[in-house]
């Protein structure tokens, strides 16, 4: 009797021993697959914050072998520009973002009218301006992850003949699953050219007692002129 | 884009300085017996009395068309490179007593420092000459800022006719750096004068010429020049306060309108 209970003893001693080496090996693995798990997160970060200064720099060399090859005609700039910011501009998040809340309740062919308008009062705006870039270099400062969607760019362009002042710009690019990295946003001294966009779209919307549609009317009118 | 919009935002050059306080004093009080408009009708919930702000902006274009911008672009197109120079140079010399004297009530020692050496050296040549050449260290500061180191609200949105757009704040601030401004103290009396007395005039040209066809893009290409003026406005204020360096990546206001975005979609 007394060798069965020994036995039994025995048995359970090592069930016990099983049990505290099946619980370390869990723990471990837990353990393992934490540390694995941190560690890819700031390395996919690292990844989307990379692609987004990549995207930049690609942007800028791109823009420069623009402004090397403008030769002035609007209409071979227009086509260049739109070329150019089609690459590298989210239209799609741009025309939501500069509606505001009023994005959701316009209809489809409110949304479909305010996508082209808003994207040809963008370029527009680069075409206006474009040679105005002339003479800049940009130079990379830093960039930082906002999320798994967003990053920050930032960087300077400074004057190559020195009398225009240094200009500090931060780019705003999306990173959205199984899509390349594109511009958002450009802030410029810190003011945001999309953000200044909406709120002068909502004014106009608010205006006209909350009707999209005469924020639509209005633009359209406007690159009529 | 640095010499922006947001310098319209900024506290003017001392001078005229007894027709200045005067008005701005009375611009406070005329905004203080008007009637704040009910949200519904606002398009932007800080523009309490926009109906009254667009007209005074209306008054204001019509300024510019007939007056600054012509005087802007003679200025830009036929004052040498050197001449702007001299009087950039001179236009920042004149608002080193408000901003040794606005750093010194924030507590910024240095900055009061540098900027009394700043405005007791360059004095040799009235300002006109840069002999210190190290004033980029320098920090702006006025009024309005040392009332929003002390938490005063900023009130609500103002456009002013000629200035252009402020807060209660700010306007308040204006008046304030005029009256303790030494300037026109110094300049009492003496051949400064006239030079005192044409400072803000020149001043405002000077800006408008350096933003020329930024300002014209916005006045002329907006659908809502009005509504775009105060947004930059505002974006340029949190610069103002926050030192008047350009914020770090990740810092801007502008931030919290993408956040949202980004958490709707």
């Amino acid at each position: 009797m007394i060798k069965i209970m020994n036995k039994i003893s025995c048995l359970f001693s090592l069930f016990k021993c099983h049990l505290i080496i099946a619980r370390a090996s869990l723990a471990i693995a837990v353990l393992m697959l934490a540390a694995t798990i941190g560690m890819m997160q700031p390395v996919m970060a690292h990844d989307h914050t990379r692609a987004a200064t990549d995207h930049i720099a690609t942007m800028i060399h791109s823009a420069n072998s623009l402004l090397q090859a403008d030769s002035g005609d609007l209409e071979t700039r227009t086509t260049e520009v739109t070329r150019l910011m089609d690459r590298y501009f989210d239209f799609p998040s741009i025309t939501r973002f500069s509606a505001g809340q009023y994005w959701r309740s316009a209809t489809d062919e409110q949304k479909r009218e305010y996508e082209a308008v808003i994207r040809e009062v963008i370029i527009g705006t680069v075409v206006r301006n474009f040679d105005k870039l002339s003479g800049f270099e940009y130079s990379h400062g830093s960039s930082l992850a906002k999320g798994e969607k967003l990053v920050l760019v930032s960087g300077k362009f400074t004057d190559m003949t020195g009398t225009r002042p240094l200009v500090s710009v931060n780019w705003r690019v999306t990173t959205l699953p199984n899509k390349p990295p594109k511009v958002l946003d450009i802030e410029i001294e810190n003011i945001s050219m999309l953000v200044t966009q909406k709120q002068e779209n909502i004014a106009v919307i608010r205006k006209n007692k909350g009707d999209f549609g005469s924020l639509i009317k209005a633009m359209q009118e406007k690159m009529a002129k | 884009m640095r010499h922006s919009l947001a310098q319209f935002s900024g506290k003017p050059p001392s001078g005229c300085r007894s027709v200045f306080v005067t008005f701005l004093g009375g611009a406070l009080l005329f905004l203080a017996g008007c009637t704040a408009i009910p949200e519904s009708q606002r398009s932007d919930m800080r523009d309490v009395y926009e109906p009254i702000n667009r007209k005074i902006f209306a008054f204001n274009m019509g300024l510019d068309t007939y007056v600054l911008e012509p005087a802007a672009k003679g200025y830009r197109d036929y004052v040498h490179e050197s001449g702007k120079k001299i009087i950039n140079n001179h236009v920042n010399w004149a608002g080193m007593p408000s901003t040794a004297i606005n750093s010194t009530l924030q507590g910024k020692f240095e900055n009061a420092g540098l900027a009394t050496i700043n405005f007791l050296v360059n004095g040799l040549t009235l300002g006109f000459g840069d002999l210190v050449e190290d004033d980029m260290s320098i920090k702006k500061e006025n009024f309005g800022q040392t009332l929003a180191a002390a938490n005063v609200p900023e009130g609500s949105y103002l456009m002013v006719p000629v200035m252009g757009p402020r807060t209660t704040r700010s306007l308040a601030g204006n008046v304030v750096d005029m009256v303790l401004n030494p300037m026109g103290v110094l300049a009492a009396g003496s051949g400064a004068q006239a030079v005192n007395s044409l400072r803000t005039p020149v001043a405002v040209v000077d800006i408008r010429a350096r933003n020329f066809d930024t300002f014209n893009d916005v006045k002329y290409n907006s659908i809502d020049p009005y509504s775009r003026i105060r947004s930059v406005f505002y974006q340029s204020q949190s610069r103002t306060f926050g030192d008047t360096e350009p914020l770090g990546v990740g810092e801007s206001d502008s931030d919290d309108e993408f956040d949202t975005f980004f958490e709707s979609e």
